[in-house]
């Protein structure tokens, strides 16, 4: 008569399986949500580094030489000059509509006072309106005016008589940066933002698909049903319930993995495997999480609107755009409650620093904290299910009696 | 004839315009009377500009900790490191002595770079010989390596240019001279319209449009969603005005619409002032380009509601889609280097416009002129999703009458 708890989960999961396959627009929609974002995040980014970011010139001085620093900049892959204008006010209105992302100005005269030795400058305007635009344009014009001024040092220097290969590198250059960009060699933007944008999206709609399936079985009155196949048991009907969507959610995030360090060819400098553990400790963190909000509001509702909330800070407290420690201490103290954060260190350590798994432990045992989530809420989340269930099993006799 | 008409057409415009207002008011009513409809549309919109703009108030990274490795254990390693210290960048945390402890530090997340200064550095700078400094970046995240860019770039070059000026001096170049060898053409750095280079002043301005965007999009989504729930068939269920759904539309345009003109002034005009966001464009023009931005906004979201069966539905589906919208707007990833079909994608959604249109009117001062590509654009959607719902609404509210 009475079924064993396997039983009870395994009844419940295979009710839950087909409530979903029943009424699919919340499954498809979520698999096509990631698989649309993984398409779009990994064919937006494709190029991994900005190339050819439009710039404009103001060349007053139109001498042989302003026009070497011109070729010089469109030889430079990064840069393009689309644009030449006559005036500087010209060029900055073109900015403000979005054309460029920086201006070159050099003043009438230029050459002439650099071959008078007076030490004439240039201005670069930078639009860093476009943070990362603004930013990358910056950096390869000052490494091109490096050039520039060593090439012109170098051929006053030749003309001094020093003419040595090493005797010229040591006064040019005195000291050379070698420069390691650790785990993402080439600066690839893509790597950088989508391996934890493509987890926060999946956590958002973990988090969304978990409250609404405990949700809507209140909302629809069905947890009479729900409950009787699993012979009354709250806890076999929770795990029962979210076990099918664990399967789901995992096999998307690992999707998400594949689809990054194998078809992508993302650095991974540690093991994959633990990265798929982590993986699916943050699609179990998320679902718990998902409990927790809706045992603690009761009401679908309002869950739904303090999931969102809640899965949209993901996004800032991952750290991964702007760090946790240049926030106000008042807001550091919240990054501590998002499994993201964590998911973002053991990622970090594996795929990109390649560190050893002690230095993770603690991050993975942090997640594990989160599946004690659930059993915080698990008296109120029962007895509201309890409580909704008496009221259905009495309108269902009044229903009954009317008949 | 002409007499009789004109008084005629005037009490019918009455007549039609106390629906409008009928409706409106109604509108309002289920707004304020739903709780959950309250916090999207008065609490969301309250609350995200304030909370975002406090966790990045702090602009950017000061004093990033990064180790310093000194295997030359010299005056001028001392040096550099010292000059590395100055930058407002960086902050030499940890003096080591060789790279294991660095690397332990850095997989720890204490530090996020290393200056990796050689043995030999020292004996090759005396011995006039070019001398390496190896630096290693954190690249988890960009404010990172960007800081530490910036950082060693500075301390570095200038130990290198009093290097040079030394050099040449042996080489018999000295003085002035020697000053106008080592940089015969100087490069002064202009950062335009977001002078502090800050992450606040570069992201805010995009999220207030999106909260814009989304709360509306939200709030109208469940509203219909909710009214739907009772009575499955019909956009109004309470047939409020039978089958005249210009009434109807106009009604609840005027009710969105007057309700965000009072949270777009809050937000987009009271918000950036609070917070010290830029905020440099013409009120009045910022004004003139979100009338269209709002317009798209609300037939949008109406048109998207038609789809819309329960309460919830939109709520579950589309919170990814807020960060979808953000990266269309051509923020992050420069638009110039988006493939065509994302940016033909992005010009389906009025906040990939809005928000280019705020950012230069708001943060770079452009005027009216300049976004006109990105206000007409707006129109358009307005009348194309203004069209699309009309159409929508009557063939819903025909079906439903039967």
């Amino acid at each position: 008569m009475s079924k064993s708890i396997i039983q009870q989960i395994r009844d419940v999961a295979h009710r839950e399986w087909k409530r979903m396959l029943s009424h699919p627009v919340y499954l498809l929609s979520s698999i096509i949500a990631m698989l649309f974002c993984y398409v779009f995040f990994l064919t937006l980014m494709s190029e991994g580094l900005p190339k050819q970011l439009p710039i404009g010139i103001v060349d007053s001085d139109n001498s042989s030489l302003s026009r070497a620093l011109e070729r010089n900049i469109n030889a430079s892959p990064q840069v393009e000059i689309i644009a030449k204008y006559a005036s500087y006010t010209e060029a900055r209105k073109d900015m403000q509509k979005g054309h460029i992302y920086a201006i070159v100005d050099i003043a009438p005269g230029f050459q002439a006072d650099l071959l008078a030795n007076r030490q004439p400058s240039i201005a670069y305007y930078v639009n860093d309106v476009y943070l990362v635009a603004g930013s990358l344009s910056y950096k390869d014009l000052t490494y091109i005016s490096e050039l520039m001024s060593g090439f012109i040092l170098q051929q006053s220097l030749q003309a001094k008589g020093i003419t040595s290969e090493e005797n010229l590198m040591s006064i040019l250059q005195p000291i050379s940066i070698d420069t390691h960009q650790i785990g993402n060699p080439y600066t690839n933007y893509s790597v950088y933002l989508s391996n934890i944008l493509l987890p926060g999206v999946l956590q958002l709609l973990i988090i969304m698909f978990t409250i609404y399936a405990i949700g809507v079985e209140m909302k629809q009155n069905t947890t009479r049903e729900w409950l009787s196949t699993s012979n009354e048991s709250i806890l076999s009907a929770l795990t029962g319930k979210i076990i099918p969507h664990t399967v789901l959610f995992t096999i998307l995030g690992l999707m998400g993995l594949f689809l990054q360090y194998k078809v992508m060819k993302f650095p991974m400098n540690g093991n994959i495997v633990l990265m798929s553990l982590a993986m699916f400790l943050f699609v179990i963190a998320h679902q718990s999480i998902g409990i927790f909000i809706i045992g603690l509001f009761q009401r679908l509702r309002d869950s739904i609107s303090l999931g969102v909330f809640y899965g949209l800070l993901s996004f800032t407290f991952s750290g991964l755009t702007f760090p946790i420690e240049a926030m106000p201490r008042g807001a550091q103290i919240f990054a501590w409650l998002f499994p993201i954060r964590y998911y973002f260190k053991i990622y970090v350590n594996e795929a990109l620093n390649g560190a050893n798994i002690r230095y993770s432990l603690i991050y993975f045992a942090v997640m594990l904290l989160f599946l004690l989530l659930p059993f915080l809420v698990y008296r109120r989340l029962r007895s509201t299910i309890v409580a909704h269930d008496r009221k259905e099993i009495k309108y269902n006799r009044f229903n009954e009696q009317f008949q | 004839m002409n007499n009789s008409s004109k008084p005629k057409f005037f009490f019918q415009l009455l007549h039609e315009s106390r629906r409008v207002i009928y409706i409106m008011l109604d509108e309002y009513r289920m707004i304020l009377r739903d709780s959950g409809l309250a916090v999207i549309f008065l609490g969301a919109t309250l609350i995200y500009p304030i909370l975002y703009s406090s966790i990045y108030r702090n602009e950017t990274i000061h004093d990033m900790s990064i180790a310093v490795i000194d295997e030359s254990q010299s005056y001028r390693a001392r040096e550099l490191a010292r000059r590395l210290d100055a930058t407002p960048d960086l902050k030499v945390t940890y003096q080591l002595n060789n790279l294991e402890e660095a690397k332990d530090l850095f997989f720890k997340q204490k530090i996020h770079g290393i200056v990796y200064i050689p043995k030999e550095y020292s004996k090759k700078i005396n011995r006039n010989e070019q001398a390496t400094v190896s630096i290693y970046c954190d690249m988890s995240s960009f404010m990172y390596y960007r800081t530490m860019m910036l950082g060693t770039n500075l301390g570095i070059l200038e130990s290198g240019k009093d290097i040079k000026i030394e050099r040449l001096n042996v080489a018999g170049i000295t003085g002035r001279t020697a000053e106008i060898s080592v940089a015969p053409f100087r490069y002064e750095k202009n950062i335009l319209f977001n002078e502090s280079m800050g992450f606040a002043s570069f992201l805010l301005p995009v999220v207030l449009v999106l909260i814009i965007q989304q709360t509306l999009f939200f709030g109208i989504t469940m509203l219909t969603g909710t009214l739907r729930e009772e009575k499955l068939a019909s956009i109004d269920p309470k047939m409020r005005q039978k089958d005249k759904f210009f009434p109807t539309i106009f009604g609840k345009v005027l009710c969105y619409f007057s309700m965000y003109i009072v949270i777009c002034a809050y937000i987009l005009l009271v918000i950036p002032r609070i917070f010290q966001l830029p905020h440099i464009g013409n009120q009045l023009d910022i004004i003139r380009f979100f009338t269209p931005f709002l317009l798209a906004v609300i037939f949008f979201s109406m048109l998207i509601s038609i789809f819309i069966r329960n309460r919830e539905t939109a709520m579950i589906i589309f919170p990814f889609i807020s960060l979808v919208l953000l990266f269309l707007s051509g923020l992050s990833w420069p638009e110039s280097n988006m493939p065509w079909f994302w940016r033909s994608f992005g010009m389906i959604f009025p906040s990939t416009f809005g928000i280019q249109g705020y950012l230069k009117i708001n943060s770079m001062g452009a005027g009216l002129e300049q976004v006109k590509f990105e206000h007409i654009a707006l129109w358009i959607q307005t009348a194309v999703y203004f069209l699309a719902t009309v159409f929508a609404y009557r063939i819903q509210m025909r079906t439903a009458v039967k």
